[in-house]
């Protein structure tokens, strides 16, 4: 090969398909990607310094900012990290609360993901479509929490108000089999879809595995892991894990639809729960000059885009001593350079956007 | 082949069902938003006791505050609530005021007195 016919191209950092800032250098013979190298880092805000300057009750509204499609996941995990340490005993009504607003969360990240992937492989109607009905999730956030994204709204031992006219949701939830129904119908069978997602950036288990890739992408290529089974917001609930063994990104698509309709599943029986419990007991802790006892603190949670957790290293004052966050995206973006090897430059797009990378959960 | 055509044509359909529907989104400055209730917009101070909560949970420290006067710089304000929520005798609230934009700089800081709570004293 000669190597003066290597293109070296940079696919970034401001690229309509890339959510966020990512840079993709990439080396191209021809159409063929020899080698990829994603640099991240444009969006880095220093979320896990920040931690160690300011106290808990301070930091519990940035880290909405993280991962701002799910912003509810990671003020969950923090939470629960800072109640693991204090030993806060949740009431049921906060729990069931929580795990309603998590999955309504996971359903408006998902959505937004669908129309963001279709628009990424040129079509756009099906992103008007998904947004339309994220907009009544959003809205009901802001009616709950007070805004639409950083809602900022577990505290805590609890949330900061009731949930109340739970009506929204539950007419949202009678459509979405509609609305699910429409997306198939425009998305499933179009064989334009079809020919450029199917087979298309193959992701084996093993790679998957030694790559770090949990989540819906680790669900599509065969193996069932859903830290949802195993967490104790989620243990009264019947719901299956959607394992497809595609492991293309078609089958990644396809999990996140079928996902939708699972989730809305925990809603429904969270919404029957809510209905027993009335009685809403929080555990507020002071808000001035609170501490965790000295120790290390870590708790993980099952958020859209794959694992995610929150260590906590406490030398017992008002802030952490060290503060670390793991987010799915991050293997996601790393896994770029095994996957898009050996691939075509039309085809790359495709592959990126089928991970489902969100470019603040990398960069923090 | 066929099977492709019809593939195509069932996506179209589906499009073209959504081209006679109402829009769904409001000409903004003609019709304006009514946010909700607990919309958290721009904070009025009103009777505040000086007990510096506010202060020590605002996570930007947007919130100052002098003898006679409670300033809230918003051009640092995250509108997060901590200090409305947090507020021992419930003093500071978060409004439904939403458009906050202005030509100066300097009136994003908002100045209050700690009693009467009228702005911009």
């Amino acid at each position: 090969m000669n190597e003066a016919s290597l293109l070296k191209l940079n696919l970034g950092p401001q690229h309509p398909s890339t959510h966020g800032v990512l840079r993709l250098i990439l080396e191209l013979d021809g159409e063929k990607i020899l080698s990829c190298k994603p640099d991240v880092g444009y969006l880095h805000r220093g979320m896990e310094k920040m931690a160690e300057k300011l106290s808990y009750i301070q930091y519990l509204p940035l880290v909405d900012r993280i991962d701002y499609l799910a912003g509810f996941f990671y003020s969950e995990l923090l939470c629960r990290t800072v109640e693991n340490a204090l030993e806060i005993e949740l009431s049921e009504r906060v729990k069931i609360i929580r795990t309603i607003m998590l999955e309504l969360n996971r359903i408006a990240s998902h959505l937004l993901w669908i129309g963001a992937f279709l628009m990424d492989l040129g079509a756009v109607s099906p992103f008007f479509y998904t947004f339309r009905e994220r907009e009544i999730i959003l809205k009901y956030f802001e009616k709950i929490t007070g805004q639409r994204m950083m809602n900022n709204y577990f505290v805590f031992g609890g949330v900061r108000r009731d949930l109340f006219d739970t009506k929204d949701i539950e007419e949202f939830l009678s459509i979405l089999p509609s609305k699910i129904k429409d997306y198939e119908k425009i998305i499933d069978r179009n064989p334009i879809f079809i020919q450029r997602t199917k087979n298309k950036g193959i992701l084996d288990p093993e790679t998957a595995i030694n790559g770090g890739i949990t989540g819906v992408n680790l669900r599509a290529s065969g193996i069932n892991f859903d830290l949802r089974k195993t967490d104790y917001l989620y243990k009264d609930y019947d719901f299956t894990p959607i394992v497809l063994d595609g492991k293309d990104a078609y089958s990644r698509y396809r999990a996140r639809v079928l996902e939708l309709s699972e989730s809305s599943k925990i809603i429904k029986q969270a919404l029957e729960k809510l209905k027993q419990n009335t009685e809403l007991r929080q555990a507020p802790v002071k808000p001035i000059g609170f501490k965790l006892p000295e120790g290390e603190y870590y708790s993980q949670i099952e958020a859209p885009r794959g694992l995610a957790s929150c260590y906590i290293k406490s030398t017992r004052e008002e802030k952490p001593y060290r503060l670390k966050w793991r987010t799915g995206s991050y293997y996601s973006v790393n896994l770029l350079r095994k996957i898009l090897k050996g691939t075509y430059l039309n085809d790359a797009i495709a592959i990126a956007g089928s991970l489902d990378i969100i470019l603040p959960e990398v960069d923090k | 082949m066929f099977n492709k055509i019809f593939g195509l044509l069932t996506s179209m359909s589906t499009v073209f069902k959504h081209l006679f529907k109402k829009p769904v989104t409001l000409e903004y400055p003609e019709k304006k938003i009514i946010p909700p209730e607990n919309f958290r917009g721009k904070p009025y101070v009103e009777n505040c006791i000086k007990c510096m909560t506010c202060t020590k949970v605002c996570p930007t420290g947007a919130i100052t505050i002098e003898e006679n006067e409670f300033n809230i710089n918003l051009n640092k304000c995250i509108f997060c609530g901590n200090c409305a929520y947090y507020c021992p005798v419930k003093a500071i609230k978060m409004s439904r005021d939403y458009e906050l934009g202005v030509s100066n700089k300097e009136e994003l800081n908002l100045v209050y007195d700690i009693k009467r709570g009228s702005d911009n004293v």
